[in-house]
């Protein structure tokens, strides 16, 4: 029994979740900033970004590491292979999380309809739970719950769709259009973290079949709801 | 830039060189040994049994697993080693080219002309390195063109540059890695089919080790190799297909057993039984 190897899988893999607990607390932040119109709770979001830049290194770091020394192959392998993706998925995430607080920040003073924020809100929680699923799916080695991703994905496109059609509905004046454009780049970014959720559910399905799978194919369109 | 016709052109396609090494595809794979059921004893203890599978021609087949799982003992069936051991017995079938190897009218040395063998230890005889080489040849009358026989095998075996000029010079003047490619050069010297290598690297320094795994890598073109090793890294790198034997013990004896035989890949990225999982991530005993 490799003693050591498990305890520096175990460590990377603890650090990866933690990394996902911190990129949720950075989506719950950026969409409180939005709402709230919060500058203050923005910057705090984008400063905390170094805090997942930094779980993000020490996994890259302890997987070359671990490939370098121990050659892991079969499920050892796998595990490593999958950490190295999702951690870059994660930090993709945060990324995004950082981009919506900036664009908080930047939003001319208009006041839209509540119905605005309200989308927002639904898209938000979506990915929350969708990164709650994927992280839960990793620790539990859950295929069904790693390929339920691609139905909560579904609902965010959704979300999507409805706030790309409401921002439509703003009309001509200069600054709302300038508020518009601002809202599509956050709605684009949440439909993004909800992608690389389902990535990381292609991970863990790599990771407890041995097989390359995508979930959804990304090239076709899906039908509009 | 416009068309230019004097760029040179790349055959190979970048999807090509992306993907992944895999094992010729079953239906083009060519069976050398049809092992059916194959069991040895010693005596009253058995070795191994229930070896069932095909070495396919033109492949680099590793047989891996823990010590005493009888790797070695297996190896030595298919050529007929093990009809020099006293008490041993072999139970079962191994065709070779669809012949019985252990059919009544073979004779086991025509076997071991066609099916060489290399040692762990380096074993060159303590004569010249030209001499190592010819003894084959001239012990089976193929005394002719037997200078370029000689340089052919060395050449084969990777070793005649570094030899060339010092073929009358004694082989144990060779270093450890030189000899074993010797007795490589001396096992192809007289044109087999198949080449077993029994440990052949396990007493080399890593250089040497690494010039044996790329010879072998040339080899398979003309011959068809087997090799057993305690290193699973070195049947990774260099082999096609991979069996993995392991113990099993049940009423305080314990036998050989073949668990799984695929494709290296498979063995070592997906293993279908948990035994081979438990064995190549280290996690076994």
């Amino acid at each position: 029994m490799r003693t050591t190897f498990q305890e520096e899988l175990d460590l990377l893999e603890a650090t990866l979740q933690e990394e996902g607990e911190l990129v949720l607390r950075a989506l719950r932040g950026s969409i409180n900033a939005l709402e709230q119109r919060d500058h203050e709770l923005a910057s705090e979001v984008i400063a905390f970004d170094d805090d997942v830049d930094q779980r993000y290194v020490a996994i890259e770091e302890g997987v070359q590491s671990l490939l370098a020394r121990q050659t892991p192959v079969a499920t050892d392998l796998r595990l490593v292979l999958a950490i190295l993706h999702v951690n870059l998925h994660l930090e993709r995430m945060a990324d995004y999380c950082v981009t919506i607080a900036k664009l908080s920040q930047l939003v001319p003073d208009v006041e839209p309809s509540p119905r605005f924020v309200e989308g927002f809100e639904e898209m938000g929680a979506r990915c929350e739970e969708m990164i709650r699923v994927a992280l839960d799916s990793f620790v539990k080695r859950d295929l069904e719950g790693a390929e339920s991703l691609v139905d909560l994905d579904e609902l965010v496109d959704r979300a999507n769709r409805r706030v790309v059609e409401r921002i439509l509905e703003l009309g001509e004046a200069p600054r709302m259009r300038e508020y518009g454009l601002r809202m599509v780049l956050v709605s684009r970014a949440l439909e993004r973290i909800g992608d690389h959720a389902v990535d990381i559910g292609e991970q863990i399905s790599y990771l407890l079949t041995g097989e390359f799978r995508e979930f959804s194919d990304a090239s076709h369109s899906h039908p509009r709801s | 830039m416009g068309n230019r016709s004097d760029t040179i052109s790349i055959d190979v396609a970048p999807v090509e060189i992306a993907q992944r090494r895999h094992a010729p595809l079953p239906e083009n794979r060519e069976v050398v040994f049809d092992v059916q059921d194959l069991g040895v004893r010693y005596g009253a203890t058995t070795a191994v049994s229930g070896v069932d599978f095909d070495i396919y021609r033109n492949m680099i087949t590793a047989v891996i697993g823990p010590s005493g799982c009888g790797k070695s003992t297996f190896i030595r069936c298919l050529n007929r080693m093990n009809d020099l051991v006293p008490g041993a017995q072999v139970d079962g079938k191994i065709l070779y080219h669809g012949e019985d190897l252990y059919g009544s009218g073979v004779d086991p040395v025509e076997v071991r002309r066609r099916i060489g063998m290399v040692f762990q230890r380096p074993n060159p005889f303590p004569k010249s390195i030209y001499d190592n080489v010819a003894w084959g040849p001239r012990v089976l009358g193929m005394r002719k063109d037997l200078d370029e026989r000689v340089e052919r095998a060395l050449r084969g075996a990777a070793l005649w540059e570094e030899v060339k000029d010092r073929l009358k010079r004694s082989a144990l003047s060779l270093s450890g890695g030189q000899q074993q490619r010797l007795c490589i050069a001396r096992a192809i010297a007289i044109e087999p089919e198949v080449l077993l290598l029994d440990e052949p690297a396990s007493a080399l320094d890593p250089i040497a080790t690494t010039s044996i795994e790329e010879l072998m890598h040339g080899l398979k073109r003309d011959f068809t190799l087997v090799i057993v090793t305690h290193n699973m890294q070195q049947a990774a790198r260099v082999a096609d297909m991979t069996a993995f034997f392991s113990l099993e013990v049940g009423e305080g004896r314990r036998t050989g057993v073949l668990v799984e035989y695929d494709a290296t890949e498979k063995i070592f990225t997906n293993p279908s039984d948990q035994r081979t999982e438990d064995y190549v991530t280290g996690r076994f005993g």
